[in-house]
């Protein structure tokens, strides 16, 4: 049993860690859900409310459309950047020649900024002067608007942000197949596997416990995306990429009502918990930690 | 009565870590915090510094502590002040964002101190009063912008036509338009447009071709008014010039060309609709350009409007604050400050005399003419300003967009900026 001594030396040496927790993220917490039953223009003095704000967005056609937006948006990134990156990781498990480069030229972008990665963006999908429509006329196929057109934005948007963070998932997926014993290929060999069939059987579950991370992680980035198409298409066009954050943003920021968008980022929390929770009660199907 | 908050208390808090409270000079010095928007070591930076350092060897008891930042920044930051009670005690604001504040109690009423001065020697003090439904003056214009018609010389020679002139008509402007389109590069699709009629800022597109068509945003009673016929052949007019003549780049091409303020200065579109500050990205072009009244709609009309910058003082300002910004108010007005403003480019002066003096009308570069600026100041009407304006014109830009680019009929597009628009300004209520 520890002595009084002991806990107050424990309790001393934690309480940075403390004061963080409780003053910036315990403390802004418990504001923001206050904050949520008020109508707060961030001039004027918060005014008590009620339900009004949450009822609000029950009728609020556009903040459902950012909701939609935001969900299209997750079932393309989050699959593709998952496959992408654990085939990028297994391909580049390999011991031959410039691994170091090419490992190091799949991070690049994810330690670029927003703002040049829309500039690189802009020079494959600009409708005029992009690589991409030069390549699409190759097929004889008419070039397309890309970011400029309400049906593509957010298919241009998921493609461009796998390529900025696919590197990063890479990475991780890279560890995990270090980390599979070497006998257990050696066994399939003997046992007559084939590469598909050593991939199958052996690589993907013992990446498992990585690929429900990057899964975990992939889901929580797309749903808390806002930097992306703050530069890119600052919700465009027409409001087609208007993602669920640069919604709340708006109407925190730029439209005086942080009561409202209060509101919108808890309802953002506990559509972010509910996904995580069903991922981790699912993971317990098909993860596999040895 | 409301309770003072978590939020506003932390807010408190972390300014009251960051500057002292309300100069209490003992010297019998005021001192006050002037706050405003510009690019940082540019020419509106500079002359704003000077202007100030002058104001004080004018004013030695006024002491003036300088707040500047980019136009972004300088509100986000404005907001956070003004939550804590540290916004300046007088600001450059955004003519548009004028009643957002003021219909949020954070603007002093100006109508006494303004008594000092004669109204009718400055552009623009009847929008900001028009602006506000009893009539209160929250702001004082600080430098007017107002659009007009900017054609590029060159290529009107090149094609033969006659200039612009203010008996124009759309039907004309559509004319000269066609004759001014070009594939210079043979693929069958023009790459030199005769004129840009889409831009994402719509004062400068269709906001004065809805009105010139003899429509409105607003009506006198402050009610969305845009879903009405005129306002349809309006928006009908871009979509020709768009998508049947081709005579204008349409949405996407504004964009992918670069956005609607590059087309002009890169020799891209012989005429736009400009704001005066469009003089200084023009000029960036080394254009030969020249400017003339907007065309007249099938009615006569024009659709001028203006924006008002403003000069506002914080209501939460001690009286001997607010008076000696009123006094920086006054110096910026007088003809001196004017002029040296005038001569950065980058709006027209509100300042009477120096607007019809050669430091404005004749500064020795393009565009000549400069009159149809003023001639247009004199008639135009206000934003259709309120408290919720970025909300409102938000809603109202989405759908018209969406009708601009052929995603949604014009009919449609009109009634959803009509319904959303004045759902935003019917959820507002005055704080305070």
């Amino acid at each position: 049993m520890a002595s009084l001594r002991d806990r107050l030396w424990a309790t001393l040496f934690a309480s940075p860690y403390l004061a963080h927790l409780i003053l910036l993220t315990a403390w802004p917490v418990l504001a923001l859900a206050y904050l949520s039953f008020t109508d707060y223009d961030t001039v004027s003095d918060p005014e008590w409310v009620g339900l009004d704000n949450y009822t609000r967005l029950l009728g609020d056609e556009a903040f459902w459309s950012s909701l939609g937006n935001t969900g299209v948006f997750a079932l393309l990134y989050v699959p593709a950047q998952t496959v992408l990156a654990l085939v990028l990781a297994v391909a580049l498990n390999q011991k031959i020649r410039f691994i170091p480069l090419l490992r190091g030229a799949y991070f690049v972008p994810v330690v670029s900024s927003w703002v040049v990665i829309a500039y690189v963006a802009d020079s494959v999908f600009n409708p005029r002067t992009g690589s991409a429509n030069t390549v699409l006329g190759w097929f004889g196929i008419d070039p397309q608007a890309w970011l400029n057109s309400p049906a593509l934005v957010i298919p241009t948007l998921a493609a461009v942000a796998v390529w900025k963070g696919v590197g990063y998932m890479m990475v991780l997926f890279l560890a995990a197949l270090q980390a599979i014993p070497q006998e257990r290929y050696e066994a399939a060999m003997v046992d007559g596997g084939n590469a598909w069939h050593r991939f199958r059987h052996i690589t993907v579950p013992g990446v498992s416990g990585t690929t429900f991370l990057v899964l975990v992680l992939s889901t929580i980035t797309t749903l808390q995306a806002f930097e992306q198409v703050y530069v890119m298409t600052d919700g465009g066009p027409s409001g087609a990429s208007e993602l669920t954050v640069l919604y709340m943003y708006r109407q925190g920021f730029q439209f005086f009502q942080l009561g409202y968008a209060a509101a919108i980022a808890w309802v953002l929390f506990a559509i972010i918990l509910l996904f995580t929770l069903v991922q981790l009660w699912l993971q317990r199907r098909w993860v596999h930690y040895a | 009565m409301r309770a003072r908050t978590p939020a506003a208390l932390i807010a408190l808090l972390a300014m009251a870590a960051c500057g002292s409270g309300p100069a209490a000079e003992s010297d019998g010095r005021t001192t006050i915090t002037l706050g405003y928007y510009a690019e940082a070591g540019g020419p509106a930076d500079g002359t704003m510094r000077k202007l100030v350092a002058d104001f004080m060897k004018a004013n030695p008891t006024v002491n003036v502590k300088i707040e500047s930042a980019a136009y972004d920044e300088f509100y986000t930051r404005l907001r956070t002040q003004l939550a804590g009670r540290k916004a300046p005690d007088v600001w450059l604001s955004d003519g548009a964002l004028v009643q957002e504040y003021a219909g949020r109690k954070s603007l002093r009423d100006l109508n006494d101190l303004a008594k000092s001065l004669n109204a009718d020697d400055y552009y623009g003090i009847d929008l900001i009063r028009k602006s506000d439904p009893q009539g209160r003056l929250f702001g004082f214009p600080q430098g007017a912008q107002t659009a007009v018609l900017f054609y590029n010389r060159t290529m009107f020679k090149q094609a033969g036509l006659a200039e612009p002139t203010g008996e124009w008509t759309y039907d004309d402007l559509m004319a000269a338009a066609k004759k001014l389109t070009k594939d210079t590069n043979g693929d069958g699709k023009p790459d030199v447009y005769g004129f840009r009629s889409y831009s994402k800022s719509f004062t400068e597109s269709w906001w004065p071709l809805v009105k010139a068509f003899g429509g409105d945003i607003l009506d006198d009673g402050g009610k969305v008014a845009v879903d009405s016929q005129p306002a349809r052949d309006g928006l009908n007019w871009m979509l020709k010039a768009m998508h049947e003549e081709k005579v204008s780049p349409d949405v996407v091409t504004t964009d992918a060309l670069g956005g609607s303020q590059t087309l002009f200065p890169s020799g891209v579109v012989a005429m736009q609709l400009g704001i005066y500050a469009r003089i200084q990205t023009a000029a960036q072009g080394d254009i030969d350009f020249g400017v003339a009244p907007m065309p007249k709609g099938p009615g006569g009309k024009r659709g001028e409007i203006a924006n008002i910058n403003s000069w506002v003082i914080n209501s939460a300002s001690a009286d001997p604050q607010a008076k000696a910004a009123w006094k920086w108010i006054e110096f910026f007005s007088g003809e001196g400050p004017q002029t040296a403003w005038t001569q950065i480019g980058e709006a027209v002066p509100i300042n009477k005399k120096v607007a019809a003096s050669p430091a404005f009308l004749e500064p020795g570069k393009p565009p000549a003419g400069r009159q149809v600026f003023l001639d247009a100041l004199a008639v135009a009407d206000d934003l259709g300003l309120n408290p919720v304006w970025s909300e409102y014109t938000g809603a109202l830009a989405k759908p018209i967009t969406s009708a601009l680019s052929k995603e949604v009929p014009v009919d449609a597009a009109l009634k959803t900026a009509q319904a959303d628009a004045q759902a935003a300004i019917d959820r507002f209520t005055p704080g305070g």
